[in-house]
């Protein structure tokens, strides 16, 4: 403790206070998540269990995730560099394989209906609905956020003396993409 | 979030300041403001509301309690038809009435109208702010809790009744309507209620945090930070930890509520009917809502403890003892907290192995707690004590906070709490240790702080007739609950005279709702005191406790900005009381060492030398 | 009418109280006292309140601990029981001395260091050494009683003995019923979607383990033997609590639980005990469970083991007393879910 204390006595640590907010407003995300599947945990290893494949669709859109990263990195890349027409494209393409993963995570909800798992019925179905929902939902406040910084970014606001905002942007979005990660990760071992 | 203003810069660079007053209209100075000042208040205000419903409600079960042959009759123009044509109180009210009961104090009196009054208010003023990292975020956080308590106020008057499931809100029961009318509508407002003030919490967590770290004034290190703001500081990380598993919880619950999915629910006969879930466990939800839970009872009591610190240390003329101790037990308390849940689950028919865990886990904690009760004593040992009402209800608080930790060793035994488990010695326990303690709290950081927050001085008479009227109050009600739980006296009984082994004690809990009555009253002194010395209390010096924390270096009633010129910077600890060789009995943190050498230490004779002025 | 009388002579009151403080103040103001003296009485004052309440305080609690002891403790009658109760006083006894002494110093200190004029405060801002002592020392009080608690805890958890009597408890809003397994000494399996208006307990009667079970209105046990419950619960979460035997367990829809222990006085023993002719045993309900939730009662019996057997022996079996139910039944095969295969699998396995 006394280090630590020492420390910041001399460089008080400073960050940018909307980021460190984001990075807060991560941990509780991380938490929600975190409670989820530790309750996914627990039911599964108490009572009965229903046996199913998980969609085949949840493999295309993992893919989609980790593009869509890259684009986002790209966009963040080429603002740094003052591209300007680069950061737009990059954004909107950004935009694009995040509603696509949307949309194809609704596609693997109908996989999933198809297989006879219904949201409704044995906790082991309701379960990747609900992970897969909520991290949706959260994907989704990052789809408009990225619209924000897309608007911003015609707007000529986004350049490498304005980075704030895309690099919040950035790290929310490669945060929910490798929180994707994780839960598929976590759904296909624990199956 | 995207909308959060930068005030940094100002901060960073100390820019001189002018008290630049913000001429705005009545809205945006005092409904929607952005001013740390203002918000504190008005959580404060609301929290005072809530107690007074809070508190009210207690006193219509404890009248069922005590007085179980009264007739009631003429509460009818207040409960309508809750009071059955016997004139009593309708059996499921009761619980209705000990669920809101609950909810109330726990989330909106003890959580927000506690954390939220003094985190608000204390923190940029005492560690020299010129307001929170996001004074937008801040005023969305205070109007979340007020559309969460206009949603639980709306709940409570709705022809179903609120929620009846006790607040700890177990399903099956708060899931199923048929199992309990509460669990409709009621208990939907309850969830919806909760979500709205946990965003709000959440809110405001991540500001106090944000600001608490970036935005300190120059030498304000967090060595030289005082025990309120470590206490605000490590209760914000305990909510941001803990209440999205509570999201989690409710989440589930909803979906089992109103979409029909089994997480919680299974092989459930009722109502004459077998519902069709199946394969979902309740006992899931309990895990889920005491991971939650018990951080959340010391999201309660840290800010009273932090508040106690400063308040006994300035009144005692001494420095806190053990400032370290004092950090170190705060943070024990923080991350031990994480780990005992299960010790509310030790008769769930949970592998007895995990009880054995969490009965082990349990018992340490007491361990910090008991380190803060004993420096807190010495604090008081050699000092010079002046007896103001924040000290009165500081040394309350350490009292109460000693008498509800004690029971809490038999309660973390497992083979013990076979026997305490819901019983009435659970709720005197709790109600000691936190229910009282952490009002104490609040009401000794009310009177400490009410001349920076009016600009003028409470009646200190009628503070002494408040505290030894409550202190006494408290113990009379509260304490006698311990023989009646010994007694095996289940928690939430609308009754007990339907059992022969329940059939004594009439005459105490009639004691009890007399006490818990007056208690209830001697609390409109304070109420009196409050509103009155708002505009009649006489002006309030600029130091009245001559404290030595940043907030008193403030003008009488501080701008918008709280400097009106350039933010003081910090050369000491706060707690440098009663220095030998000082003249004054008190040196505040901004004084350079260089100015005092008559007392330094020999450390910091050597920081002396290296303070540039 | 009486509202508005109250109403008004609230206001009234209220207002009569505000002219004196404001009479009070004033007087006050004018007499010219300055805030330094009365801080000197005042203080001294709520100094030595804090002695009167430290004294009353003890005197109250030890006299009413002293003199009410029978009225608060409740006799023990199962063997654990009597391990627990002696945890509880031990650990009374400990914590009692805490609780007492700090209270005295906390007092005294409050007492004896009251703000005098021309005094100043010791500076003392830590002593290492002294906080390293109230950190252990506490520590190793509560090491040994979580040893104590743990032993017990691992005994009263352990598995069941083999010559326990089973006995099943269910909780329903709001009552309990139990199921004595008859003859063959195996309870028959049960599904929740078997329950109906005859059938409380939704036992598959078609099962032969069931064909001899009982459903009696009371509980009786055995004195001196082990005893097992199986507990559940068929609409929300209940609680099996029996004070007297220091016995509590959750009872839960979905999630079977148990809990088993030996009376060790019976019914006719705690008469003569408490000197009550009619004692009896009560199981309550203790989690909240609804309206119902605090006349949730089912009595429980315990007889010596000879009378025991013969009202065992003179139970009939609920199929004998319902003889129509079974045909009754459609003629389809009789539902076999996962839980109760898995029971039948335990029974056999057992056999
Ligand atoms: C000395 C350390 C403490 C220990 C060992 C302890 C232990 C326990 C245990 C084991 C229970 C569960 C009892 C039961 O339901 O059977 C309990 C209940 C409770 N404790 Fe503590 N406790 C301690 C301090 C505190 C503190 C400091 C607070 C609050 C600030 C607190 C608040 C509560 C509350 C609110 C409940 C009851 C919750 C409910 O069932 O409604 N405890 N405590
Ligand atoms: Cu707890
Ligand atoms: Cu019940």
């Amino acid at each position: 403790m006394e280090m630590a204390m020492n420390k910041t006595k001399e460089s008080s640590f400073r960050m940018h206070p909307q980021k460190f907010a984001m990075w807060l407003f991560i941990v509780t995300v991380v938490m929600l998540f975190a409670a989820l599947t530790s309750a996914y945990v627990v039911k599964q290893s108490s009572g009965v269990w229903l046996d199913f494949d998980l969609p085949f669709m949840f493999d295309i859109t993992t893919g989609i995730v980790i593009v869509s990263s890259v684009f986002m990195h790209m966009a963040y890349l080429s603002a740094k560099r003052n591209e300007v027409s680069k950061i737009r494209i990059y954004l909107l393409l950004t935009v694009l394989t995040g509603i696509s993963f949307l949309v194809g995570q609704l596609i693997a909800w109908q996989e999933l209906v198809q297989e006879g798992v219904f949201f409704v019925g044995n906790p082991a179905g309701s379960f990747v609905y609900v992970l897969s929902g909520v991290h949706g939902f959260h994907l989704l406040s990052g789809v408009v956020f990225l619209l924000i910084v897309a608007v911003a970014a015609f707007k000529y606001k986004v350049h490498s003396t304005s980075l704030v905002r895309i690099e919040m942007c950035a790290t929310y979005w490669h945060f929910l993409g490798g929180l994707w990660l994780y839960l598929y990760l976590f759904l296909t071992l624990n199956h | 979030m995207a909308v959060t203003e930068v005030q940094l810069d100002e901060h960073v660079e100390h820019a001189a300041h002018d008290d630049h007053e913000h001429h705005g209209n009545f809205v945006t100075n005092y409904i929607f403001s952005q001013d740390h000042k203002v918000i504190g208040k008005q959580f404060l205000i609301a929290g005072i509301f809530w107690a007074i419903i809070g508190g009210g409600l207690s006193i219509i079960f404890r009248l069922q309690l005590g007085f179980p042959d009264m007739n009631l009759e003429w509460l009818r123009p207040l409960l309508g038809g809750w009071i059955t044509e016997s004139g009593k109180i309708d059996t499921e009210f009761y619980l209705a009435l000990v669920t809101m009961h609950g909810t109330i104090m726990v989330f909106f009196v003890l959580t927000a109208g506690l954390s939220g009054t003094f985190s608000n208010f204390l923190i940029p003023l005492q560690i020299g702010a010129r307001d929170m990292a996001s004074g937008f975020m801040n005023m969305l956080s205070f109007w979340f809790f007020m559309l969460s308590s206009v949603i639980m106020f709306i709940s409570l008057f709705i022809s179903t009744g609120p929620a009846a499931g006790g607040w700890t809100i177990y399903p099956p029961l708060s899931a199923l309507p048929q199992a309990i009318s509460g669990s409709g509508l009621g208990m939907t407002l309850w969830l919806v209620s909760m979500v709205f003030f946990i965003a709000s919490q959440l809110l405001g967590g991540i500001n106090y945090i944000s600001t608490i770290i970036n935005l300190r004034t120059k030498g304000m290190s967090f060595t030289k930070m005082p025990l309120t703001i470590w206490a605000f500081f490590l209760t914000a990380i305990l909510g941001l930890l803990s209440f999205p598993v509570l999201v989690a919880a409710a989440l589930l619950l909803v979906f089992d509520r109103s979409f029909g999915t089994s997480f919680y629910l299974s092989d459930i006969f009722i109502g004459g009917e077998a519902l069709p879930n199946s394969g979902g466990s309740p006992i899931l939800f309990q895990h889920l809502f005491w991971f939650l839970g018990h951080p959340e009872v010391y999201i309660i009591i840290m800010p009273a403890l932090g508040i106690t610190s400063e308040i006994i240390s300035t009144n005692s003329r001494k420095p806190i003892f053990g400032y370290r101790a004092m950090i170190g037990s705060l943070m024990g308390i923080g991350i031990l907290s994480f780990v005992v849940w299960a010790h509310h689950m030790f008769v769930t028919g949970m592998s007895p192995f995990l009880g054995s865990i969490f009965m082990i886990l349990t018992l340490i904690i007491a361990v910090p707690s008991a380190i803060k009760s004993f420096n807190y004593i010495t604090t008081l040992w050699q000092g010079n004590i002046r007896f103001t009402s924040a000290m009165l209800f500081s040394i309350g608080l350490v009292s109460l906070f000693i008498s509800g930790g004690v029971t809490g060793i038999f309660l973390g035994n497992s083979a013990l709490d076979i026997f305490l488990h819901d019983t009435y010695f659970v709720v005197a326990h709790f109600h000691l240790v936190m229910g009282s303690s952490a009002f104490f709290g609040m009401v000794a950081g009310i009177y400490h702080w009410y001349p920076k927050m009016f600009g003028r001085m409470m009646d200190e008479k009628l503070g002494y007739i408040h505290f030894w009227l409550t202190f006494i109050g408290v113990y009379l009600v509260f304490f006698p609950l311990h023989y009646i739980g010994i007694a095996g006296f289940p928690r939430r009984y609308y009754s007990f005279t339907n059992f022969d082994a329940f059939s004594d004690f009439a005459d105490l809990n009639m004691f009890v709702s007399v006490a818990a009555i007056c208690t209830f009253g001697a609390q409109f002194i304070f109420l009196f005191n409050f509103f009155y010395s708002m505009y009649r209390g006489k002006k309030a010096s600029l130091n009245p406790w001559d404290s030595n924390t940043l907030e008193w270096t403030t003008p009488r009633e501080p701008g918008h900005g709280n400097w009106p010129g350039e933010i003081p910077t910090v050369y000491r600890w706060p707690y440098d009381y009663s220095k030998p060789g000082s003249e004054s009995d008190f040196i505040p943190q901004t004084v350079p060492y260089t100015n005092t050498p008559e007392s330094n230490l020999p450390h910091e004779a050597e920081e002396a030398k290296n303070e540039k002025v | 009418m009486l509202n508005f009388v109250i109403l008004v002579s609230v206001i009234l009151i209220g207002a009569i109280l505000v002219t004196i403080f404001r009479a009070h103040t004033l007087v006050q103001v004018v007499r010219g006292n300055k805030d330094g003296e009365s801080l000197g009485k005042s203080n001294k004052v709520n100094a030595a309140l804090f002695l009167v309440f430290l004294i009353g305080g003890i005197v109250l609690f030890f006299g009413y601990s002293y003199t009410q002891f029978d009225r608060y403790t409740v006799p023990v009658a199962s063997e654990h029981g009597e391990v627990t109760f002696k945890l509880f006083w031990i650990t009374t006894a400990v914590t009692t001395a805490a609780f007492i002494l700090t209270h005295i110093v906390l007092f005294w200190f409050a007492y004896r260091y009251q703000h005098k004029a021309g005094n100043t405060a010791k500076f003392y801002p830590h002593n290492d050494k002294l906080e390293l002592i109230w950190t252990v020392v506490p520590a190793i009080v509560l090491a040994l009683l979580i040893f104590d608690g743990f032993r017990a805890w691992v005994k009263i958890t352990d598995q069941a003995p083999d010559n326990a009597e089973v006995i099943e408890i269910m909780g329903y809003q709001y009552a309990w019923a139990s199921r004595y397994p008859g003859a063959d000494g195996k309870l028959g399996p049960y599904d929740y979607k078997l329950i109906d208006f005859e059938n409380q307990m939704g036992v598959d009667f078609t099962n032969q383990f069931s064909k001899d079970d009982f459903i009696p209105r009371e509980i009786h046990i055995p004195k001196g033997k082990p005893v097992l419950f199986k507990i559940r619960a068929r609409d929300v979460i209940h609680s099996v609590y029996v004070p007297h035997f220091r016995l509590q367990m959750n009872a839960v829809p979905g999630m079977p639980t148990q809990f088993w222990f030996v009376p060790t006085k019976s019914t006719a023993d705690m008469a003569e005990e408490t000197g009550n002719p009619d004692f009896t045993y009560e199981l309550v309900c203790n989690k909240i469970c609804g309206k119902g939730h605090f006349a949730m009662r089912a009595t429980i019996v315990v007889d010596e083991p000879a009378e025991y057997e013969k009202w065992k022996a003179s139970q009939k079996s609920w199929l004998s007393k319902n003889p129509e139910y079974l045909s009754s039944l459609q003629p389809a095969s009789p539902v076999v879910t996962e839980a109760a295969k898995e029971e039948i699998e335990e029974a056999q396995a057992s056999l």
